[in-house]
């Protein structure tokens, strides 16, 4: 096996001079430095005039063209450090537009985006100033005293124009090259620091928004998936209740009158055919009805305390339900209440005894409550039936607690928060 | 008889136009709505009206809140309600006026035509026909409590009967029993639920109740 030479020892001091990288930063420093300042500069005319103008009301306007201009030159700089600094941050999300001029305003100056962009304007325009500062002189210093050696011996000079670089002697001048290149070597590091800092202010403001921001989006965006869903089922009922179920009562109904009919004429085998399809047609009736109570309970459109009154009647269940709800939570969460509810019940039946089930409402929150004086010794077990309503109340952030000491009694609670 | 219908589903509605034409009734107005439904009431006076529980606008139960209207205004006039699901609560309210002449069933019943029409008629004789799956209901809702504790198993189960509507001489046929048997099992019922001997329909209508109100 062989290990790759080591590079040269001069290549190891002035090789960072010659890379990419170097160029990139360096070009940055000079770059970006002028951008911030006119970018800062026009900004603030800007703002002024939209302040100014404030009492003309169109001033308003002059402000949210101002932080959308603000929006902008955060963008200009980000696509800047983006080319040459390889910094890549995500587009800040666009503020919410609703029609109307003056919720157009309001998103426009309440974008935080773009405060977030005037806020590395700021931030940045000291540093770019001790960048180029830094960085210009150690460029200037580093090429004039480095190359001071060589033009003090035939020139004869003794001092230069910049930093009082003087010597007497030749050593003298070969004691300021040595300096000079020490700069230089030193340059590429000064340079990174700077930029460091620079792309530290790039990933924190210019980029996507703070991440509370997206959980909040996110949230947002479940509460509509979840409650498209629950539409989405209830119109699969609705649609079952109009079109099948309609269809086949109809079919039934004139099975039982052809039924009727022929109980007086002597056609056996026809009066079998009938009643076994008149048979089969009151069974598909029933299966179908089962089938669509699971997709959505039609006692649900009346509320929870309605279909959980039907559900525990139905169910034959031994349970008392009480609902104490002073307003009815969205179609979502009474669905997904009323099936967790569905299932508790089961594994209460499960349990004996009487079932108690409590829904309640107390600050935005939802509780369902679910107790039975049965033995006790009920677990949260992955794949269970209470390890499915937990998952089943996650999508819309609820939590499950077992209560459930050996020998009882078993206390199921559920917590729902509420859209306020 | 003279029927109104009001049922939103076309198929179902034409069905049973030609179920009752056939069977030798006078559909007087088969409408749509619940609106279109009072109006045919007040217009034709029929003998008894078949009403969708679910029906636009909303399709929850319009047709409940339209057959409680329509009793609160015309006291009397027969009423079944017709549903794809029975709910106990829907029922505890088309009886809470106690006046009779009232039914609930599932639509599934309309299959066997001969018992639908016979709850029909019971109805507009003004007698309470409630779904055997109601009753189960009851039967479940009720088991804990103790309004009805007192009645022995027997007797409940000429309760439940009773509430689906059924007549005595019904009732003793369908459990084998003399049809004096079922009158002393159904005066006992009246004494242990404290039904004074009054009208012996209104108090087999307020033996029903005793199920809702427990």
């Amino acid at each position: 096996m062989t290990s790759p030479d080591p590079p040269h020892p001069l290549r190891r001091i002035f090789g960072p001079l010659a890379t990419r990288d170097f160029r990139a930063e360096y070009l940055w420093l000079w770059l970006a430095a002028p951008l911030t300042l006119f970018s800062i500069l026009s900004f603030i005319v800007v703002l002024a005039l939209g302040l100014w103008l404030t009492p003309v009301l169109i001033g308003f306007l002059v402000l949210a063209g101002a932080v959308f201009y603000a929006r902008g030159l955060g963008a200009a700089h980000r696509r800047l450090a983006k080319a040459l600094l390889g910094v890549s941050v995500p587009t800040p999300r666009r503020p919410e537009l609703k029609p109307g001029l003056w919720s157009w305003v309001k998103a426009r100056v309440g974008d935080p985006a773009g405060w977030r962009a005037v806020g590395y304007l700021l931030l940045r325009l000291p540093l770019t100033f001790a960048g180029l500062f830094a960085v210009f002189s150690a460029t200037l210093y580093s090429f004039a005293a480095t190359t001071y050696a060589i033009f003090w011996f035939p020139l004869g000079e003794r001092q230069l124009p910049v930093f009082e670089i003087r010597a007497d002697n030749w050593a003298g001048a070969l004691a300021w090259s040595a300096s000079g290149l020490l700069v230089l070597v030193a340059l590429p590091w000064v340079t990174h620091a700077f930029v460091a800092l620079d792309r530290l202010l790039v990933v924190g403001l210019l980029g996507e928004r703070e991440l509370s921001e997206r959980v909040r989006d996110l949230e947002a965006s479940r509460a509509t998936a979840v409650e498209d869903a629950a539409l989405r089922l209830r119109r699969i009922e609705r649609d079952l209740h109009d079109g099948a179920q309609a269809q086949l009562v109809a079919l039934a109904m004139k099975l039982g009158l052809a039924k009727d009919e022929l109980a007086d004429a002597d056609l056996p085998q026809v009066k079998d055919l009938v009643t076994g399809a008149h048979a089969n047609a009151k069974q598909a009736l029933t299966e179908l009805r089962d089938l669509a109570r699971g997709i959505h309970p039609a006692a649900l459109d009346a509320g929870l305390d309605v279909a959980l009154a039907t559900l525990v009647a139905t169910s034959g269940i031994d349970a008392q339900v009480a609902v104490d709800l002073p307003r009815r939570p969205p179609p979502s969460l009474e669905t997904i209440v009323y099936f967790s509810a569905a299932e508790l019940l089961t594994n209460a039946a499960k349990h004996g005894g009487t079932t108690l089930v409590e829904v309640t409402e107390a600050h935005d929150v939802l509780r369902l409550r679910v107790r039975d004086s049965g033995r006790g010794g009920a677990r949260i077990v992955p794949g269970g039936g209470l390890a499915g309503v937990a998952e089943r109340l996650r999508t819309v952030d609820g939590e499950l607690t077992v209560t459930s000491p050996l020998g009882g009694p078993t206390e199921v609670s559920a917590r729902v928060p509420l859209p306020r | 008889m003279r029927i109104v219908i009001a049922e939103d589903s076309t198929i179902l509605r034409q069905g049973l136009v030609e179920l009752l034409t056939f069977r030798g009734h006078e559909v007087v107005a088969a409408v749509k709505d619940a609106d279109a439904l009072r109006e045919a009431v007040a217009g034709h006076g029929p003998d008894v009206s078949i009403v969708d529980i679910r029906m636009p606008p909303t399709h929850t139960d319009e047709g409940l809140r339209a057959a409680i209207a329509l009793r609160r205004e015309l006291p009397g006039c027969a009423i079944l309600l017709f549903s794809q699901y029975v709910e106990t609560k829907y029922a505890a309210q088309l009886l809470a006026d106690r006046a009779g002449g009232v039914g609930y069933l599932l639509k599934d019943r309309v299959a066997e035509v001969s018992d639908f029409l016979d709850a029909l008629r019971r109805v507009s004789d003004g007698e309470t026909v409630l779904d055997p799956e109601v009753v189960s209901q009851l039967f479940s809702a009720t088991r804990r409590t103790d309004a009805l504790g007192g009645l022995t198993p027997r007797e409940r189960e000429v309760l439940g009967l009773m509430a689906e509507g059924r007549s005595n001489s019904a009732i003793a046929a369908e459990l084998f029993l003399s049809p004096g048997s079922v009158e002393k099992y159904v005066t006992s019922i009246f004494g242990k639920l404290g039904l004074p001997p009054s009208d012996g329909d209104n108090r087999r209508v307020l033996a029903v109740l005793r199920y809702l109100d427990s």
